[in-house]
């Protein structure tokens, strides 16, 4: 009897083409965050750098209130952007991904067009647009509908409008995604079975494409606590989220321990907030991402 | 696992990462790298390593002296004074010629016996210097630095939005400002105008005094249109604030811009700070140092400079120079120069320790995001 040929174990072999990946993970992923976690426990030095000290003051240090308050209103602008990205974005993505395939393309991509910009640049595009001489207010006086300026400026609004724009594509496209490669024989099938327009899409469609919402979710979520810079510049730096607060530490304070013991607290909340819905929800979307 | 689109995982991973990067771009835009080349003793070689923040001495002032002197121009940026202290430290005073940093800094690097003593020989431009930046209590004798610009931060105002006079810091407080007002985003500057309005000084370390400061602090929210440390002068100029709280050479910017606006140095005494060169302690082109510092002291290169960084200038020598300069009047009157008496009443911020620094810090925080 001829011996079958050799099956190849691919789960076993290490093949040649996976280990940049296993560097890059290594490199920027692994080492970073060691790093950061030992941070954390060091002591702050007197002028510059760290100790070589074993220290738990940093994380107790995050028990000011002052800084509890900054979590709780990072965690409040975090959660409105996700939602209005989720609200705004999902009619978007849907009515996208049933465009003819040709158009497709072309939405995604003046999607995408804006975004090779630098974001500061656009940052500051809606500065332009937003100010006491701006855009938006010279046309609402020019059209007589108010008298004075706004302040659209330097406040949560703004600083939520920054946020959606800056993040919104996350979710269009991860949305998108799920739609485009959903099986639409699941909503007919309701449709046939009696169903009324709403009622199959809340049984069939929003279900089959969760897991593009919750990627979406995810993807919003994450970077929302953390663009200071966004919060710098259109909250006029009265808006404090955990990002400007890792910053200040870091470079205004030069306690550089303590920004270390807020980033892991961060991506400590982020992986709880994310494993409780999980857990609620019974979601398996998520496989992927913890 | 089902099979994911490549293409628009690739597009969602480089959106994310251009906006990470987007972000570090406000702060890492000055690069550090440490000079090259060390040289000899004994004939020094035809190099000059010039560690300071990026562009603060001007590109034109450090080519002429490379065509006059045939010396080489090694220029390496630091982003905070600590940076400097640290890079300073590890090298035990080496590497760097000429470190142009802040007063309490300078202190600091004195106090750990970082910095060589100038020989005044080699510098004769040195009697230039205005003999108020002299002797302060980071070089009481005027032995280890060269004073080369000031910064002290005032009030402007624009007259057309604010109705009432402006006097201090007191002012800040009228509700008539409501929602108008920019600030410096800098802890020990504004909790240090606070307790200024309360009579105490910048340096306060009394943990009831800094309480107190806090409470009186929070009460002026509600007039804070913005908090900003590098283009306060902006929101100044289109009008959106109408009154600022930032340093001379921003309110030139401002006023260069509009020149009905008003500078105040306020009644309850002006914050002070002095940028110093000096020389490191085992530097390796001392010679070339020497040079440089007496080439930057001649009046009218000193003129030059400050037109160019509008910072105050330290060299009284100077002055009838500046005066003669193109800037516009109100520039050259307000800001440029300071009037003798406010200049008196000035007080430096100095280091408080870290303990104190926290205090500060923290209050700040919690102003922010009150």
């Amino acid at each position: 009897m001829k011996p079958r040929a050799k099956i190849h174990d691919r789960r076993k072999s290490l093949s040649p083409a996976v280990i940049p990946m296993y560097l890059w993970t290594i490199l920027f992923v692994a080492v970073p965050l060691f790093y950061i976690l030992g941070m954390s426990f060091l002591k702050k030095a007197e002028t510059w750098g760290v100790v070589m000290e074993f220290s738990l003051e940093s994380y107790q240090g995050i028990f000011n209130p002052a800084y509890l308050k900054v979590f709780g209103q990072s965690l409040l602008i975090a959660l409105l952007t996700t939602l209005i990205t989720l609200l705004l974005g999902y009619p978007f993505a849907y009515f996208t991904a049933r465009l003819p395939k040709k158009w497709r393309s072309i939405v995604l991509l003046l999607l995408i067009v804006p975004f090779w910009t630098n974001s500061l640049v656009r940052i500051y595009g809606w500065i332009i647009l937003l100010q006491g001489n701006g855009v938006v207010n010279s046309a609402l006086l020019g059209a007589g509908i108010i008298d004075t300026p706004l302040k659209l400026l330097y406040n949560i609004g703004s600083v939520l409008t920054g946020m959606v724009y800056a993040l919104m594509p996350f979710m269009i496209l991860s949305i998108y995604n799920s739609v485009e490669k959903m099986d639409w024989s699941v909503v007919e099938a309701s449709r046939d079975l009696g169903a009324g327009k709403w009622k199959a899409f809340l049984t069939t469609t929003l279900p089959l494409t969760m897991p593009g919402i919750m990627a979406g979710c995810v993807l919003v979520f994450v970077p929302s606590v953390g663009l200071f810079f966004i919060s710098d510049l259109l909250g006029g730096g009265k808006i404090m989220l955990l990002g400007n607060l890792i910053k200040n530490e870091l470079l205004s304070a030069h306690n550089w321990p303590m920004g270390a013991a807020l980033s892991i607290v961060m991506m400590a909340v982020t992986l709880l907030l994310i494993y409780l819905y999980k857990r609620v929800s019974g979601e398996k979307s998520l496989e992927g991402l913890l | 696992m089902k099979k994911q689109k490549p293409v628009l995982c690739l597009i969602l991973a480089a959106l994310l990462a251009v906006l990470m990067l987007a972000g570090c771009a406000i702060n890492g835009d000055k690069d550090s790298s440490r000079p090259a080349g060390t040289g000899s003793s004994g004939s020094e070689e035809k190099v000059l390593n010039i560690f300071t923040w990026a562009t603060y001495f001007p590109d034109d002032i450090l080519k002429e002296f490379t065509q006059q002197t045939g010396i080489k121009i090694q220029y390496s940026n630091f982003d905070s004074n600590e940076e400097m202290l640290m890079k300073l430290q590890a090298s035990q005073g080496g590497d760097y010629d000429i470190v142009l940093a802040s007063d309490y800094i300078i202190e600091m690097a004195r106090s750990q016996n970082l910095i060589a003593k100038l020989d005044s020989n080699q510098i004769p431009n040195f009697k230039n210097i205005d003999p108020s930046y002299q002797s302060k209590f980071y070089d009481p004798n005027n032995e280890y630095t060269v004073p080369y610009s000031a910064g002290v931060p005032v009030l402007i105002y624009n007259p057309d939005l604010v109705d009432f006079p402006i006097k201090g810091y007191e002012d800040l407080w009228n509700p008539k400002l409501k929602d108008s007002v920019v600030l410096m985003d800098d802890a020990r500057n504004v909790v240090g105008l606070t307790l200024k309005t309360m009579g105490e000084s910048l340096n306060t370390t009394d943990p009831d005094k800094l309480q107190q400061a806090k409470e009186k602090l929070l009460t002026l929210k509600p007039n804070i249109l913005a908090l900003d440390y590098n283009t306060s002068y902006q929101k100044i100029i289109n009008g959106e604030a109408s009154m600022g709280y930032m340093f001379t050479s921003q309110a030139a910017t401002a006023l260069l811009a509009n020149d009905k606006l008003q500078v105040v140095y306020p009644e309850e005494g002006v914050g002070f700070g002095i940028d110093s060169c000096f020389i490191p302690a085992k530097a390796p082109h001392p010679g070339n140092a020497h040079q440089f510092l007496d080439f930057i002291l001649d009046p009218q290169r000193s003129a030059h400079i400050s037109e160019q960084t509008l910072y105050l200038n330290c060299n009284a020598a100077a002055a009838p120079y500046v005066e003669q300069s193109s800037l516009p009047d109100a520039v050259k009157r307000q800001v440029l120069t300071i009037p003798d008496d406010k200049l008196r009443s000035a007080e430096f911020i100095q280091d408080i320790g870290a303990n104190s620094s926290e205090l500060y810090q923290n209050i700040w925080t919690e102003f922010k995001q009150s």
